[in-house]
């Protein structure tokens, strides 16, 4: 375009024609590109419910808490409890001999040094996930200003976030060649997620897809409601580290309990809001399945509830917001709940 | 003495300023300059309005106007409304008769800077990060001054010989000869060890001025023309701190008491001591934070030798700025910029698709002067920004040819392609496309092009029809990246 023969300054009139006349020249009115920003810019509250999400469970800070002193030092107290009962124990294997002695100290090194690398692994592991939080809200906000400096910074973490998935291995090349370029901050990200973003969505959506499954057939068929609610828990809790692990985290055993935290409170956040989500769908599935018998109702709606928190968990754990892609709907994940219409729906959204 | 003295103001600046932050409360002053006809008063204007207005959007159902702006985006502003201005010896911004200017039923620009003038807002908002969150106040100190005055500045640190022999020698330059042609004529005719003469002096003075006006005039558009109140007198016209000139003095030549040499010396000494100082000491050296509106089309409209000559008073300009990132302490004591917002004023004039390269020029005119100040560690942005947006976009088709438009009232008498506007009549305009390398804008000696040599060509439109809410009062016209501004200026404060 830049090539092209200069083209002149021009003026059109646009005064009132006098009757008979008539316009060389057609005027086109155009969407306004700067109210198209600004409607893109307002319209997220999921966005916004993610990063609140993100807050409560990651991003927490050392805020100071009675629970917290009092659980500290309970814990010092059993520390030394137990440091004292170690001691004496090693001091009396010393008295029966000296070999036995010598055995325990090492069975005791051995368990501290273990001991230490748990807890290394799990603090290294919920450093990773607040980085993968702080990641999603640097790059909301370098979207939403369109900060080229930003985005680039930023994409270089994300890109290096995945260093060591292999089939992303074209997507990092490509990234890395364009974060040289000249490209806008904002279409950097959109790239960037265009690019990284789909492997990992479908596979967390088949996950969520096999636990609704396996959630809603064992209610069904489970002979005790105790069975059902256990295998539930135990369902979502692997959901949502498997969801984690797939978006680059490392849940541990403490960063599993904040995970937790972080969907509990994008749930709830998002509860309020859902009714557009599909909630329609939810309730008339489940007042349907329940006509039919009360157990396939519990299903569905046990089904339901596994995806819903699926869902939620990939907001929380994806390390950048939904922007050029569409993030998925309870059809989009849980097809089989809804019937045909689900699933003609998510069939257009694949195409 | 001169170090005891600079000891002394310095000591003055910093009691002054913990005083005023001891009154204050949390807040900021923000420094709003740029050359005449850059936009200042609109801007201002613009930004009083959104603020006092914006804790009133939700309840009226309006749509949010800043999304950017991350205190509207979260909804966090209670209220904000101006408040009394903590300097009672300057003069207050008139921000009810511009806004009346633009709004009313004769809408047209407000009338433009002469003088400093500060106006004070306060924000109550509810703070979420930091130590204390919740309910919390906020104020922001606008600080509208010329941006003329700031090329002044560099004029402390040069005696009247240099300033003289660097006057004459940008005089020369082709793009000004013809202008200073009188001026520079009379001048040589002077003899800098006669005697002093009223008479010979005014007359100096007056040719000078004349000489920066004619520069100023709209088809040039210069920018750098020191002293700046030559051009502005406000109170001092004709008093003899405005009455020199420089003289082509010889070189080594030692100014002997008596002459018309020395009278001017030591009124260009005076000029420095009333004019030039207490406006760094009182205003200048307090700011937080600085934005510099800049009117480059209109530099655009004249050529690139406007263009050279914008880049050099924009260096100037950014050099004056106390930039550097300080601590709480130095917040408190002696306050540096630590921001730097560089926007390229009237964006709505152009099409959205030309604003990248606007900015690019904007950038590479103030390329030096921003590694300059980010390396003392100041952040600088460049923008393409309209405070108040007049045109809405379009596209023109004419047999094959599609032009992106801007659609706006032009004003009255501006002229394009052999149309004379009158005020009244809508207007498709296509002003022209800027180079793709900001290089090229530069490249040239031309200046006052007339249209048929020119490349591009960016009238000036009137300001857009008001809309009016419940309550009858203006609402805020709509805008391009304003909020991205607030954010930049003042949104990191408000977290």
């Amino acid at each position: 375009m830049t090539d092209a023969p200069k083209m002149r300054p021009r003026a059109f009139r646009l005064d009132e024609l006098s009757p008979g006349a008539a316009r060389d020249f057609v005027l086109e009115e155009r969407p306004d590109a700067f109210e198209a920003e600004t409607a893109l810019l307002i319209g997220d509250p999921g966005e916004r419910a993610t990063e609140e999400a993100q807050a409560q469970g990651f991003l927490r800070g050392g805020a100071f808490s009675w629970g917290g002193l009092l659980l500290s030092s309970l814990g010092g107290l059993a520390a030394f409890a137990f440091g004292l009962w170690l001691d004496q124990l090693v001091e009396s294997l010393f008295a029966r001999s000296t070999a036995l002695g010598w055995i325990g100290v090492g069975l005791a090194a051995l368990a501290i040094l273990a001991f230490c690398a748990l807890i290394a692994r799990e603090a290294l592991a919920i450093f990773r996930q607040r980085k993968v939080a702080l990641l999603h809200k640097a790059l909301a906000l370098a979207h939403e200003a369109d900060d080229r400096d930003a985005a680039r910074a930023k994409i270089g973490e994300l890109v290096a976030l995945y260093h060591n998935r292999p089939a992303l291995a074209g997507a990092r090349a490509h990234l890395a060649e364009l974060r040289g370029e000249i490209v806008d901050g904002r279409d950097l990200i959109d790239i960037a997620e265009r690019q990284l973003m789909p492997a990992l969505d479908s596979a967390a959506r088949q996950e969520i897809a096999g636990a609704a499954k396996r959630v809603s057939l064992v209610a069904a068929i489970s002979p005790r409601a105790m069975i059902d609610m256990i295998f539930v828990a135990a369902q979502a809790l692997r959901l949502i580290r498997r969801i984690s692990q797939i978006y680059g985290g490392r849940p541990g055993l403490l960063g599993a309990w904040r995970l937790a935290r972080a969907v509990g409170a994008h749930l709830a956040i998002t509860g309020g809001m859902a009714l557009t989500d599909g909630l329609a769908q939810q309730i008339i599935g489940h007042g349907l399945a329940a006509k039919v018998s009360a157990r396939l109702g519990e299903g569905v709606l046990n089904g339901t509830l596994t995806a819903r928190i699926g869902l939620s968990a990939v907001s929380v754990c994806r390390p950048m917001p939904f922007a050029a892609l569409k993030a998925p709907t309870l059809a989009d994940v849980a097809p089989f709940l809804f019937g045909d219409k689900g699933k003609a729906e998510s069939a257009k959204a694949q195409p | 003495m001169s170090a005891l003295t600079d000891l002394f103001s310095e000591a003055r600046n910093s009691a002054a300023n913990v005083a005023e932050v001891l009154m204050r409360g949390r807040g900021l002053r923000l420094g709003v300059t740029g050359l005449s006809r850059a936009g200042k008063t609109v801007f201002i204007t613009a930004l009083a309005q959104h603020l006092t207005t914006l804790a009133n959007v939700a309840a009226e159902g309006r749509k949010n106007p800043l999304p950017v702006f991350r205190l509207a985006a979260e909804n966090r502003l209670q209220a904000g409304r101006l408040a009394p201005q903590p300097d009672d010896h300057v003069a207050r911004f008139a921000f009810e008769d511009h806004l009346g200017a633009l709004t009313g039923p004769d809408r047209h620009w407000p009338q433009s800077t002469r003088q400093i003038s500060e106006l004070r807002l306060r924000l109550d908002f509810e703070r979420r990060a930091g130590f204390r969150q919740g309910p919390s106040s906020f104020t922001i100190d606008i600080v509208d001054y010329p941006g003329e005055w700031l090329l002044d500045l560099p004029l402390l640190e040069k005696s009247y010989a240099d300033w003289s022999r660097e006057t004459f020698e940008a005089s020369a330059a082709a793009a000004r000869a013809p202008l200073a042609a009188d001026w520079r004529g009379f001048s040589v005719s002077l003899d800098p060890a006669g005697r002093a003469d009223e008479a010979l002096a005014r007359q100096a003075a007056e040719l000078f001025t004349a000489y920066l006006r004619a520069a100023r005039a709209e088809a040039y558009s210069l920018s750098t023309l020191p002293p700046g109140r030559f051009l502005m007198p406000g109170d001092l016209e004709g008093s003899p701190a405005l009455t020199f000139a420089p003289l082509p003095l010889p070189e080594g030549h030692a100014i002997a008491s008596g002459t018309l040499a020395a009278m001017m010396e030591r009124r260009y000494e005076a000029y420095k001591s009333h004019v030039v100082k207490p406006f760094f000491r009182d205003h200048f050296a307090r700011l937080d934070r600085q934005i510099v509106l800049v009117d480059a089309l209109s530099a655009l409209n004249s050529g690139p030798a406007a263009m050279r000559d914008l880049q050099h008073a924009l260096d100037e300009v950014l050099a004056a700025f106390r930039v550097g990132r300080g601590n709480p302490l130095t917040r408190f004591f002696q306050p540096k910029i630590d921001k730097i917002l560089i926007a390229a004023t009237k964006a709505d004039h152009l099409h959205h698709l030309s604003h990248d390269r606007l900015e690019a020029i904007l950038r590479q005119a103030t390329a030096r002067a921003i590694s300059r100040s980010e390396f003392s560690g100041a952040k600088v942005d460049v923008i393409a920004l309209a405070a108040v947006r007049a045109t809405r976009e379009a596209a023109v088709r004419r047999g094959r040819e599609t032009l992106d438009a801007i659609v706006g009232t032009p004003l009255a008498g501006e002229r394009l392609d052999g149309e004379v506007f009158d005020g009244k009549t809508e207007a498709a305009i296509f002003p022209g496309q800027l180079p793709a390398d900001p290089a090229l804008a530069f490249r040239g000696d031309g200046l006052a092009l007339p249209e048929s040599e020119a490349e591009v060509r960016f009238l000036r439109f009137r300001p857009p029809v008001p809309n009016f809410g419940g309550d009858g009062k203006p609402l805020p016209a709509p805008h391009i990246r304003l909020d991205r501004a607030f954010q930049f200026l003042f949104g990191d404060r408000l977290s």
